[in-house]
């Protein structure tokens, strides 16, 4: 009876070491994921870091004007002139009634095939 | 074989088998007991020795945490990046734990061969836990020096300050050192705060931190910083400094001063000459006081804007007499003492003010005192305490008095703001928290009349700020010019001058005043001249031309807006 007891306890005890070391070595395991996670996730925070400064020296006014100088011929491109400003208030007013002469000229062309706005392309070299 | 009993010696009594047994257990059971308590023992000793242990998580002195801290971003008001942090590795070694120490030092020269083998050997000889060999290197180096292999060397991952606008916003930013603390500027007063705190704690790790925003504008500071860099080549000018800031809020929107320096490579900041001109320079400021002497003059009630002022003759003082740069010898009315900057003419306004009003004029606008500002590289004004009657006439046009370009830029702020003071900041600020920092220090009424005053100057006929307006059009500027003579050996000198240009835009709806310094200028060729005009006041009209439509200014050429700003009455 109590042999048989025995018996059964060493093997329960058996089990239950194999049992601990089988968790102790998957805690073990996992531990050492998380570490290489942690120097993986540590090592691209200091890529962003570099990357961002990166993308903040390029997007620095003092980085972006000189470019812009290079390539001020070749892009036709110049510094903003005061006279290139516009308001609302310089845009002409909508005429009081509609021009409605003009309009049936315009309609009546349209209508015999001609669209007056091939003869605007043509001229501005627009095909 | 007789067995006599008188021979029987005491009885031999023999234990039963059981007993000796018993006895035995016994004795096995004790040294066991015995053994245990020892071994227990020797492991509650060891444990108690452990505890007993102090684990030195310090680096030279420093804490891990300190160093691996890291600061804020700093950011400019339109969230581009002024300062970031950027990883970096840095290399230490274990000298306890290196075995061979000239194969270490061999080794590792040829990755850094800058390092003094000398230095080198003595770093890494010894029982010390922690020592820098090189710190801040560039991961290529940090893959090379794994590769070699050598115990008791490795790496740890700190934290640096990198500026990506370069040297531009430098005297707003300042410098961090190698602990990535910072020592200069902007950088200084944060920590000065509780920056400092948190790093201590190890609580400002990783981006958790909330960036800082400024309320410079790197566009406007760009264009300045370009600007001013162009005048110094120019004019030849040995310095040249510029800050301009929102009348309303009191917020900085740019602040250069060149030469300057590269945060990124602190030890140029102790190049001579590269100091702060804005806030720890102070200047006699000049001709660009008189709206100082004219706004006190008004507000008092002492004079108006129509009275004329006698300037046919110059003012004697004993032995000295005081005459004008632009001598027009006759009477001048107000607005034409300030258009031909007339010293004769302000001296009279001051008078007619009285020198103790004047000075008390210039306790209320601060003059006697540091600015309040964030940046810690300030110096105190020079102004008398009290003024002889020489002294109150040299004052009213800015001579014998010293103040720095932050000073007048806030005064002419207040002039134009409708007659409120308030102190500038580097930090972003709404109106309404603006607003309860108002001092009111001249009437709304007077403001309006320097408003004119600035304007005429630029528009009417031989007006001094008349070369600034022809460059900036239509953005309605005004403005004021100092030429201050320098302090050569004891004497005034006229031909080392500095420069000056308090303006203010766009004057209908005042916005931005702007000060301009350039010190020693040249003439730029043969037919310009080395006045302020000629140089402050141009450099004032490009950066306007260039900024104006980046702070949403439209350019306007109705002759309205001007006329109702200078009444041709009073031209």
């Amino acid at each position: 009876m109590i042999r048989n007891l025995n018996i059964i306890l060493i093997f329960t005890s058996i089990l239950m070491l194999s049992g601990v070391y089988a968790l102790k070595f998957s805690i073990e395991h996992t531990a050492s994921e998380r570490t290489a996670l942690a120097v993986l996730i540590n090592s691209q925070e200091g890529d962003l870091s570099l990357l961002k400064a990166d993308w903040a020296v390029l997007n620095q006014p003092g980085h972006i004007d000189p470019i812009v100088q290079r390539h001020q011929i070749a892009l036709a491109i110049a510094p903003v002139k005061q006279e290139q400003f516009g308001a609302f208030a310089n845009l002409p007013m909508r005429p009081a009634k509609p021009n409605s002469s003009a309009m049936d000229s315009l309609f009546e062309s349209l209508e015999a095939g001609i669209d007056p706005i091939d003869a605007i392309l043509e001229l501005e070299g627009i095909e | 074989m007789a067995i006599t009993s008188e021979d029987v010696g005491p009885t031999i009594s023999l234990d039963g088998a059981r007993k000796v047994r018993g006895n035995l257990t016994q004795a096995r059971i004790r040294w066991m007991v015995l053994a245990m308590v020892l071994g227990f023992g020797l492991v509650g000793a060891r444990l108690v020795q452990l505890g007993m242990v102090e684990t030195d998580s310090t680096i030279e002195g420093q804490a891990r945490d300190a160093i691996q801290a890291s600061r804020p971003p700093i950011l400019d008001r339109n969230g581009l990046e002024m300062a970031v942090d950027i990883r970096v590795p840095s290399l230490y070694a274990e000298p306890r734990r290196i075995i061979d120490v000239e194969e270490a030092v061999r080794k590792i020269r040829t990755v850094l061969p800058d390092l003094n083998e000398k230095w080198l050997r003595d770093r890494l000889t010894g029982d010390k836990g922690f020592v820098w060999v090189q710190r801040e290197l560039s991961p290529s180096i940090q893959e090379r020096i794994m590769r070699l292999g050598i115990p008791g060397i490795d790496f740890i991952t700190e934290s640096k300050r990198f500026y990506p606008g370069m040297t531009e916003a430098s005297h707003i930013l300042g410098s961090t050192n190698i602990d990535n603390q910072g020592i200069a500027g902007i950088e200084r007063h944060m920590d000065v705060e509780d920056l400092a705190l948190l790093q201590e704690l190890g609580l400002a790790r990783g981006n958790a931190l909330t960036p800082v925003e400024l309320s410079v504008d790197m566009r406007v500071q760009h264009v300045m910083h370009e600007q001013l860099l162009d005048a110094m080549k120019r004019y030849q000018a040995i310095a040249a400094a510029g800050v301009m800031v929102d009348v309303h809020t009191g917020e900085v929107i740019a602040l250069a001063s060149v030469p300057d320096f590269n945060p990124n490579d602190p030890k140029t900041a102790l190049v001579k000459d590269t100091f702060n001109r804005i806030t720890a320079g102070i200047f006699e400021p000049g001709s660009i006081f008189k709206t100082v002497t004219l706004a006190g003059a008004l507000d008092s009630g002492a004079v108006r804007v129509t009275d004329s002022f006698d300037a046919r003759f110059g003012v004697r003082f004993g032995r000295f007499t005081i005459t004008d740069f632009h001598g027009k010898n006759r009477i001048l009315s107000l607005p034409e003492v300030y258009k031909f900057s007339s010293n004769i003419g302000t001296i009279r306004v001051m008078q007619a003010m009285g020198k103790d009003n004047f000075r008390a004029f210039l306790s209320t606008m601060g003059f006697d005192k540091r600015v309040q500002f964030e940046l810690p590289e300030m110096r105190l004004p020079t102004v008398p305490k009290d003024f002889s009657e020489v002294g109150a006439a040299t004052a009213s046009f800015g001579h014998g008095l010293s103040v720095s370009p932050l000073h007048m830029v806030m005064a002419y702020a207040a002039f134009v703001n409708g007659g409120n003071y308030v102190p500038p900041t580097l930090y972003k600020r709404d109106l309404a928290d603006a607003e309860a920092l108002y001092t009111r220090v001249i009437k709304p009424q007077t403001s309006a009349e320097i408003r004119y005053l600035m304007r005429l100057n630029a528009i009417g006929t031989g007006g001094s700020g008349s070369q600034m307006n022809r460059l900036a059009l239509g953005y309605r500027v005004g403005g004021k010019t100092g030429t201050a003579e320098k302090v050569v050996d004891g004497r005034y000198s006229s031909s080392k001058v500095t420069n000056f240009f308090g303006s203010a835009f766009p004057l209908d709806n005042p916005r931005y005043a702007m000060i301009i310094m350039v010190d020693e200028p040249k003439a730029e060729n043969p037919q310009s001249g080395t006045t302020a005009g000629w140089n402050a006041g141009t450099v004032t009209g490009r950066i306007v031309q260039r900024v104006a439509p980046m702070l949403g200014i439209a350019p306007d050429f109705s002759e309205v807006l001007d006329t109702q700003l200078t009444p041709p009455a009073l031209r």
